[in-house]
């Protein structure tokens, strides 16, 4: 069955006031709210501006805040979004520069990503050599997941949803933020090298490290992925303040 | 499309936005709130000792005032905003060395409950005694 969903989308360009506009879109009842999303851009307005790619939540692309909360909007069914209200808001994601309509500038973000200098790899992309992995390259014969370098499989789609959700972010960019630092804790664990694992922990121990980090565990709450980023700053900090008080005492 | 880099001043009243959010936020924001609210008693506290350098009888007009109900209640406020704040800093100093990290949600509902009493038994005795 078809239903009628009325929408408020945020609506910018640069050297334009952002501002919110309506619309109503037909989709099926058992739609995600990302299909109200492109009904926007389909029935109402080509030039509307959102990101897509997976609609399955395992791109991280379509993140934005829905009615006032981050969620991945590919995996959220519009009846659920509707429950109780009027109809649904779609804002895109805080502490991004904005680069018009839903979709912001994600190329800082991803620069501190590559931080941990973890490789993205999942079993569906291509290795190095140009081949897709083979299930074998990836898990043990007992099923399970290799311990490799270049395997980041902390579960982060690289969404973006933390650093919209975390207030520190809010007070500046140049926090290295959830993610980033959820990416670094994965390499410690990871790396068997310790002057590699000395320069990780030397990154997380910086001014804009694990530090600035006060303590809301929003990104925690808000990852759709289970990362638990709020975790991996604090294990960090338990490893950092756990080595210089052995260093205090000779022991490091 | 070039993107703008600074498109928005950076909202740092977040701080203070708990719409939707979650227990963590909440007490983030009750420590910044706490803080704020503990730096301005400060600075009332040094201008009434300042009241000292009036002589005795401005100092015994000032007495005079602070034992009224109005301030009673603001002597509450102050137990309490100290009770919340310090508590809920010895749990970020033990979850933030990543300790009970998993529990510390359950750690602020216990710690509030204990500003709460102890905040309930300190007005008990600053209106009784
Ligand atoms: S840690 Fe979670 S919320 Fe943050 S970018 Fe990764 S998947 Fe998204």
């Amino acid at each position: 069955m078809a239903i009628q969903v009325p929408i408020k989308v945020f609506r910018y360009r640069p050297g334009t006031a952002p501002h919110f506009e309506r619309y109503q879109v037909t989709v099926p009842d058992d739609a995600t709210v990302i299909d109200v999303i492109e009904g926007v851009w389909a029935e109402h307005d080509r030039n509307f501006m959102f990101r897509h790619a997976c609609h399955h939540a395992s791109c991280g692309t379509c993140a934005v805040r829905l009615n006032g909360y981050e969620r991945l909007p590919c995996i959220v069914p519009v009846t659920e979004a509707l429950a109780g209200r009027q109809e649904l808001v779609v804002e895109p994601l805080r502490n991004f520069p904005l680069v018009g309509d839903l979709v912001v500038d994600v190329a800082g973000f991803f620069q501190k990503q590559a931080a941990s200098g973890l490789v993205i790899t999942r079993a569906a992309e291509a290795t190095l050599s140009g081949q897709p992995f083979a299930h074998s390259e990836l898990f043990s014969q007992a099923g399970a997941l290799e311990e490799r370098a270049y395997n980041r499989f902390e579960n982060c789609i690289e969404c973006g949803i933390c650093i919209s959700a975390c207030p520190t972010m809010a007070a500046t960019d140049k926090f290295w933020g959830p993610a980033a630092l959820a990416g670094i804790r994965r390499a410690t664990l990871t790396t068997g090298d310790c002057q590699e694992k000395a320069a990780l922990l030397a990154l997380a121990d910086s001014e804009q490290g694990v530090w600035r980090c006060h303590s809301a565990f929003e990104c925690t709450e808000s990852c759709p992925q289970d990362v638990d980023p709020g975790g991996a700053i604090m294990s960090l900090r338990r490893e950092i303040v756990g080595r210089k008080v052995k260093h205090l005492f000779g022991a490091g | 499309m070039q993107a703008e880099k600074s498109t928005r001043p950076r909202q740092v009243w977040q701080w203070a936005d708990v719409r939707r959010r979650k227990l963590g936020m909440w007490a983030y924001t009750l420590n910044r709130v706490s803080g704020l609210g503990l730096v301005l008693y400060l600075f009332i506290h040094l201008a009434v000792l300042r009241l000292l350098a009036g002589g005795p009888a401005a100092w015994d007009n000032f007495l005079a005032l602070v034992r009224s109900p109005l301030f009673l209640v603001l002597d509450v406020v102050l137990l309490a905003g100290l009770l919340i704040h310090g508590l809920n800093g010895i749990r970020l100093t033990i979850t933030g060395l990543g300790i009970g990290v998993p529990a510390h949600k359950t750690w602020f509902l216990a710690l509030m409950a204990a500003a709460l009493i102890l905040s309930a038994a300190g007005a008990i005795a600053i209106f009784t005694m």
